[in-house]
């Protein structure tokens, strides 16, 4: 059979000079991440595409002969007729539809083999865009344990490409698959299927359309048509182009005669290609046995799914985590401080002193140690994350937290976002990416950073040492100031999902549809592979964004320059900050609190942490986030002009609220930013929070003042 | 497909738990109902629901599937019978 030109000028060979690209696509929980593990090892750079928090990961593998292979790994999908954001990209990318990502020359496809008819589906769809595919059948040892045999042999000859039965988990197979990927030619699949004689014409009208208009190639043309008819193309994602008007017309022109007749062209099409699976599936599945009684995750998840165990079992994962985060990080964090601080005093040392001098020892070195201190704190969040995604429970915490979730509004899929918030809200917000639905997954980035997040915690340390000094009060009164203020964050994000469900961002209540994946017992490199990616992007923050914000605040604190022989206080006060602080006292006075705080407030505009350093400046006093002792002695002693004392109680109070509600972080704004793709809502999430930190916090201190506090 | 015997219907999150039953309408929104169908749970699959009156969790073709009580309203299924 002569191939067609698109195919038989393969630039994927490896004779051909350029690295052949491969794109990975499967279901979820189908064991994708752990072959695209196993296919590059360490050799993976995680980035963005562009507009979009979908993540893009891209990893070299190599061939039998030693040669790099490309291999793009792409998010889970169940179909190319996308629902959510990550789902969208997986198909724009297949489609050569993204301007930033070429089309991959060719589809390693990976499938479940405990679940071949739904996997089958995906795969069914991809062999349409006529692109050489090689299947991966996964998991044939669960299958065969469950007493179902996957013919291999007959699938190979049915689909007419390579398939290769494989067990990602201990590499069985991957021998195999290298030498496919290797191969410099792959035949094109024997794919024939019935597109139902109703929806035919129009396929073939779109589809000439598509080639005309917007210049697709034949094979992508029909599977885009295909894709038109079932996508209801609610998600178009940044960066992919749009459609030509032509086309655009004649889609909704069959849309109309079809709605007319009553025909339901979509379900048709799925109909018709799961008739066409089934009699593939048919012959290649081999029923050897049948499943003994229910299985060890039926067992499982008959207590972790039970109304009162499941709760039990989930409160004691989120307090194993919240012990973990806030005490296992203690070490680490106390050594990262003690090295910068040595770092800070070697500079001080080595150099002459200066404005060069401090912008390196306050500016850089101080701000970004004031960030990357949080490190250990986020490793440990990620490492808990990845173990409870890789062993299947994420999914039924999920479930357990659907009911709460469902009262406000939201679903169960918006839990994760939410949990991962308490250590950061920017990874928090790009988990929202798994949300389906446009509103929920907005309300769900809006109400994020309402929950307390790590940065939070030096203030609320600061302030709770401020309040209750020495140790006259219980430990027990500290932590229930701290509980206290966790609480307050959740019950505002809760409320205010509540709010903007009802409000700005009405909708039905949603349609939760989630696979909860077999139990599994996790494998330790994918898990530690996961949590270095997150703390290798949160150091790439660190050293730009936070680096960068640090040295801009440093220069608003430095300058103008005071007289020669003016304290530190002096200088600030006359600097750039201290006089924006002043501008914002009257502002700020109703709840309490004055232009040195104020100072505080606009530097921790930039990262709710630096609210300590700057304390350490303003009051003058050497500020360790682990002890706070001498800092709070110098605040116990500041006091408003007429003598009366500033830290009250109250303003500490009132001061944990204000960094309870405010949006105080600029990395979330660039986040929220790009992740819907314009400044109204950050704008938004700006006015709201803060609006609301301002309100609550008047009402604290107001309320405070009249009972007499 | 003619299921016509309406008076056996009942929608997803009626059924008791342990129960089989067979998807005879998907009564959701258009999106919703052709993601059902692409994950297998459309018109004439087995369902087996396994517990849950709010948020329920069922079982089609070996996969264990959460729905919201939404979504479990808008499937429709006739009861076949009780998993062995």
């Amino acid at each position: 059979m002569a191939l067609p030109s698109h195919i038989s000028a393969n630039p994927a060979g490896p004779s051909s000079s350029r690295t052949p690209v491969y794109a990975l696509v499967g279901n979820p929980n189908c064991g994708k991440s752990t072959l695209f593990n196993a296919l590059t090892g360490l050799k993976q750079k995680v980035g963005n595409y562009p507009g979009v928090t979908v993540e893009k990961k891209v990893g070299t593998a190599y061939s039998q002969h030693g040669q790099p292979i490309t291999v793009i790994d792409l998010p889970g999908a169940y179909s190319l007729a996308a629902r959510s954001p990550d789902e969208a990209v997986t198909r724009d990318v297949l489609l050569g539809r993204r301007a930033d990502t070429a089309q991959p020359d060719r589809i390693l496809c990976i499938i479940d083999a405990t679940n071949l008819e739904r996997n089958l589906y995906l795969v069914h769809q991809i062999l349409d865009l006529g692109r050489p595919v090689i299947l991966v059948v996964n998991m044939m040892d669960l299958a065969a344990a469950s007493g179902v045999t996957v013919r291999i042999n007959r699938l190979e000859q049915e689909l007419g490409i390579p398939v290769i039965a494989c067990e990602a988990v201990n590499g069985k197979g991957l021998i195999e698959l290298k030498v496919a990927m290797s191969r410099p030619d792959l035949p094109l699949a024997r794919h024939a299927w019935d597109i139902p004689a109703a929806i035919a014409p129009a396929v073939a009208e779109l589809q000439a359309s598509l080639v005309a208009n917007d210049r697709k190639a034949p094979f992508i043309a029909r599977a885009e048509a295909l894709l038109l008819l079932t996508d209801q193309d609610s998600v178009r994602v940044s960066g992919s182009t749009p459609l030509h008007a032509r086309t655009e017309e004649i889609l909704r022109a069959w849309q109309k005669r079809w709605e007319g007749e009553g025909t339901d062209w979509a379900g048709t099409l799925v109909n018709s290609r799961y008739d066409a699976i089934g009699r593939i599936a048919a012959d290649t599945i081999l029923q050897t046995g049948t499943s003994a009684g229910p299985t060890i995750s039926d067992k499982i998840d008959s207590v972790v799914t039970h109304p009162v165990w499941g709760w039990a079992t989930l409160g004691a994962v989120m307090t194993l985590l919240f012990l973990s985060i806030f005490t296992l990080a203690e070490y680490p964090m106390n050594l990262i401080d003690a090295q910068m601080a040595a770092l800070g005093d070697w500079v001080k040392n080595a150099m002459a002193p200066g404005d060069l001098r401090d912008l390196i020892t306050s500016g850089a070195i101080g701000g970004v140690g004031g960030g990357i201190i949080f490190l250990p704190q986020i490793l440990i969040l990620f490492f808990f994350i990845g173990l409870l995604e890789s062993t299947g429970y994420m999914a039924r915490a999920a479930f357990i937290m659907d009911r709460l979730m469902s009262r406000v509004g939201l679903n169960g899929k918006s839990f994760i976002p939410l949990l991962s918030s308490y250590a950061c809200a920017i990874p928090g917000i790009m988990a929202t990416r798994t949300i389906e639905d446009q509103k929920d997954r907005l309300v769900t980035i809006l109400v994020a950073p309402l929950m307390s997040c790590s940065a939070r915690l030096p203030v609320y340390l600061l302030m709770i040492a401020a309040l209750v000094p020495g140790d006259r009060v219980p430990v027990a009164t500290k932590v229930g100031i701290m509980v206290l203020m966790y609480a307050l964050g959740t019950l505002g994000a809760f409320g205010f999902a509540w709010l903007f469900k009802r409000t700005l961002l009405k909708g039905a209540p949603p349609l939760m549809i989630m696979e909860l994946p077999p139990y599994r017992l996790p494998r330790v490199k994918d898990v530690a592979l996961h949590m270095l990616e997150r703390a290798w992007i949160f150091l790439r923050r660190a050293g730009t964004v936070i680096l960068g914000i640090s040295i801009v605040l440093w220069f608003l604190s430095a300058y103008p320059k005071a007289t020669e022989g003016a304290t530190e206080q002096q200088q600030l006060a006359q600097s750039f900050a201290g006089r924006a602080g002043h501008a914002l006292e009257p502002v700020i006075k109703p709840l309490g609190f004055d232009w040195q705080i104020g100072i505080g407030l606009i530097t921790s505009f930039a990262a709710r942490e630096v609210f300590v350093s700057t304390m350490g400046v303003v009051f003058n006093a050497e500020a360790k986030d682990d002890d706070t002792t001498p800092l709070r002695q110098a605040m116990a002693a500041a006091k408003w002009p007429d003598g009366r004392p500033l830290f009250t109680p109250l303003v500490c109070i009132t001061l944990m609220v204000f960094y309870v509600f405010a949006m105080q972080c600029i990395s979330t704004i660039a986040v929220v930013k790009r992740e819907t793709n314009g400044w109204k809502w950050p704008l938004f999430q700006i006015a709201y929070m803060t609006g609301t930190a301002w309100l609550v916090c008047f009402i604290v201190f107001q309320t405070g003042t009249a009972l007499g506090f | 497909m003619s299921h016509t015997s309406s008076n056996t219907r009942l929608p997803l999150c009626q059924l008791p738990a342990g129960a089989l039953g067979r998807v005879c309408e998907l009564a959701g929104d258009a999106e919703f109902c052709q993601r059902v169908r692409e994950m297998g749970f459309g018109e004439s699959a087995f369902v087996t629901k396994v517990s849950g009156t709010g948020t329920i969790l069922c079982q089609v073709n070996g996969n264990r599937i959460a729905l919201s009580h939404g979504a479990a309203k808008s499937i429709l299924v006739e009861p076949v019978g009780r998993r062995v």
